[in-house]
């Protein structure tokens, strides 16, 4: 289909506000992280000095920063396994037509509502070993007090539950929209033909609902990498001994703390780049079993 | 009638204020304590302002030390930093480096403000000095002590040492735990700021060329004896049970010992009135002491930790005079008496202590005889005077997770030091040749 501008400039005319907008606040960060990247500069920059590549070489020969991949790894497939199952699992039942449905929607889609920063406290409070509601009733039933933020394993597994919980009221909302939306003779279709509920959800329900799964994919996998600061910085800033120590916290830590410039710009180019990746992988691989309907 | 005197009196008052506002030199001040403190020190700033009518300051809480600094830098880089700032001992390499402070002692030269610099207690001031040049003022001092529990004590027949060792303290903890009386026998936060007590307790360097007072440190004492046996005794209490690890935080620490869970803490000074009140609520009987050494050696003293006031460069001359006047107003003797008795931290004036003592402060908190003390007997040496470095909040955490490794039984003590020492002297050979060229 052919523009109908009747001036071939209007539309760039009318594009200049957002592409300005891009361009100060995106395209010229990016831009000036890559050039950062190939530096070493602490205090912002006043004192700094090219050395290539020499930060990415660092960054992949150093054993913390490996660590620090192999745990964002964990974190991030945690988060978006866990995360997509249990609340497509929630949002099946949500969606069932009982009395009070659309209250109980409600209370689910709650805890996105709150700040990382709420959220990591009420987790703190949960799991204090020692006034902790979470141990309290560790003893109660099965006699021990972990320690949940002491003890490197069990902190990350304690950073991903909470990380995961904190989004399940995003991915609800989507399921949730995504079942409502689901084309009914379909599925009246497939009662008709005798499939049980488990056969309707894995051969109907779940291949129908594949977009939105998609989507639910992709954003979580980028609120893994990005989105988990927050919580972390509030429940166990990266410790003890940088069990919890993901990139994005790393990079924070090295920027903001260290003040190593340079070698933080690198690791958010590392992290652009794979977050990136990833996508493109998705796009390529499910991207192409995922079934828009109606067209 | 009326309405019209409002009007004209409305614009009188207007008219005063604008021409008062004016004449005000304005200046502003970024600090980082957070909770109670905020409106406490905003009193202190309102008291300067109304002693001082031809200065303006502006206070404004910027959240911790770490983000103070950060918006310090970005906004003096842009041309307005605030004219005073408060920021943590262990910023200050980075500050002397950051090119954006003027050193105080350069103002009140250039100024001829006085200040009796004789009245300053020296291991305060000295921490701050570099190249023989004052850089900021000390505002929030303090050094570790033991807390620990009397009527825990008192029962068990313990006498704790005024000046314990590591033995003293390792004996008594193993005496309340076989007791039952406390589940542990002491706890301190995991923090780096102990090693760092302990280090100069024992008279060592924490990092080479004299630490990093007479040229950029490019080495870190990791592996010295000093430091060997500070992880040992930690590990050795660890193993047995009888120090509890709150992980990195302070008032989890101070929780476990408030709560009776552990007969003693290690903590800042700053939070003696805190532990006062706290033990008149959960009824026992508080008792202080120095910070423990190692058996054998020598006691030298403590380092003064906490933070300072830094005045910024580019602003016009009356600006950074009026910002002088108030960073030396501050440390008045008033108002450093006012700022100990509300805020716990020292006093940092001769005459302050002075004016205490004849109050009988110290007779009503004998406890906060401990903390002057352990100061005054402090040796001036380097060791003491704390180390420089620009990298020092790396270092910090770059020495926890050794320690902690260590702890958890994943590293030996000398493999986790080895580890660490290589991380830190990097990072301190990559800042001198960065900055110092």
């Amino acid at each position: 289909m052919r523009s109908r501008f009747p001036n071939k400039w209007l539309p760039y005319l009318l594009l200049l506000p957002t592409l300005a907008l891009c361009a100060i606040f995106l395209y010229y960060p990016v831009i000036q992280t890559f050039r950062l990247s190939t530096y070493r500069a602490i205090l912002m920059g006043l004192h700094r000095k090219y050395v290539g590549f020499e930060n990415y070489v660092r960054l992949f020969t150093s054993s913390d920063y490996i660590h620090s991949l192999t745990i964002t790894f964990i974190f991030a497939v945690g988060v978006v396994v866990l995360g997509l199952s249990i609340s497509l699992a929630i949002a099946l039942l949500a969606n069932h037509k009982i009395r009070g449905a659309r209250f109980y929607r409600l209370l689910l889609i709650w805890p996105y509502a709150l700040s990382p920063a709420v959220a990591g406290s009420i987790w703190l409070f949960l799991l204090n070993p020692t006034a902790g509601v979470v141990n309290y009733f560790m003893k109660v039933l099965f006699g021990i007090s972990p320690d949940w933020l002491t003890d490197g394993r069990l902190a990350l597994l304690a950073v991903t539950i909470a990380a995961m919980w904190k989004n399940l009221g995003y991915n609800i909302v989507f399921f949730l929209a995504g079942l409502q939306n689901l084309p009914g003779e379909i599925l009246e279709a497939a009662k008709v033909d005798g499939a049980g509920p488990w056969t309707t959800f894995w051969r109907v329900t779940f291949p129908l609902l594949s977009p939105t799964t998609f989507f639910l994919l992709i954003m979580n996998l980028i609120y893994a990498f990005f989105g988990g600061f927050g919580l972390i910085m509030v429940m166990t800033e990266g410790g003890p001994n940088k069990a919890t120590n993901i990139l994005i916290f790393n990079l924070y830590q090295d920027a903001f703390r260290f003040h190593k410039w340079g070698l933080a710009a690198a690791q958010s180019v590392i992290l652009f780049i794979m977050v990136v990746a990833l996508t493109l992988i998705q796009f390529r691989t499910t991207g192409r079993r995922v079934h828009y309907g109606g067209q | 009638m009326v309405r019209r005197f409002l009007a004209v009196a409305l614009a009188l008052v207007f008219a005063t204020g604008l021409a008062l506002g004016q004449d005000k030199i304005k200046i502003t001040f970024w600090h980082a304590m957070g909770g109670w403190r905020v409106p406490f020190i905003e009193r202190m700033v309102q008291d300067f302002n109304l002693t001082h009518p031809w200065i303006e300051v502006t206070v404004e809480y910027k959240g911790s030390y770490t983000d103070t600094l950060n918006a310090a830098l970005a906004a003096a880089r842009a041309g307005a930093g605030p004219h005073v700032f408060h920021s943590f001992e262990v910023g200050t390499q980075l500050l002397v480096d950051s090119g954006i402070i003027v050193p105080l002692e350069d103002l009140i030269d250039k100024f001829n403000l006085i200040v009796p610099w004789e009245d300053y207690i020296d291991p305060v001031l000295n921490y701050y000095r570099i190249g023989g040049r004052l850089y900021c003022m000390p505002w929030n001092s303090s050094n570790p002590i033991v807390y620990y529990n009397k009527t825990i004590m008192d029962k068990l027949g313990i006498e704790v040492p005024r000046k314990p060792t590591y033995n003293d303290i390792y004996e008594i903890s193993k005496k309340v735990v076989e007791s039952g009386l406390a589940e542990y026998g002491i706890t301190w936060p995991v923090h780096s700021w102990f090693f760092e007590q302990w280090m100069a307790e024992q008279g060592v360097d924490l990092v080479n060329n004299n630490n990093g007072r007479t040229g950029y440190a490019t080495e870190i004492n990791l592996l010295d004896p000093a430091a060997i046996r500070i992880v040992e005794w930690w590990k050795k209490l660890y193993d047995e049970g009888l120090w509890v690890s709150p992980g990195r935080s302070w008032s989890q620490a101070r929780q476990i010992f408030v709560s009776g869970q552990s007969a003693m803490l290690i903590s800042s000074t700053s939070d003696v009135t805190a532990m006062e009140n706290a033990a008149v609520e959960q009824g026992f009987e508080l008792g202080t002491a120095f910070l423990p050494v190692p058996d054998g050696i020598e006691r030298h003293g403590v380092i003064i930790g906490g933070g300072a006031l830094w005045v910024t460069k580019d602003h016009p001359d009356e600006e950074l005079q009026a910002a002088a006047e108030f960073v030396v107003w501050m440390t008045q003797v008033a108002q450093t008496i006012r700022w100990h008795q509300g805020t716990g931290y020292f006093p940092i004036r001769k005459t302050a202590l002075k004016a205490l003592d004849m109050e009988g402060w110290f007779v009503r908190f004998p406890n906060y005889r401990t903390a002057f003390d352990q100061l005054i007997e402090t040796q001036l040496i380097t060791a003491t005077q704390g180390a420089l470095m620009g990298t020092f909040v790396e270092a910090r955490s770059t020495i926890l997770d050794a320690v902690e490794a260590v702890l958890a039984g994943e590293k030996g003590i000398e493999e986790a030091l080895q580890e660490a020492k290589a991380l830190i002297d990097q990072s301190l050979q990559d800042y001198k040749e960065l900055v110092g060229g």
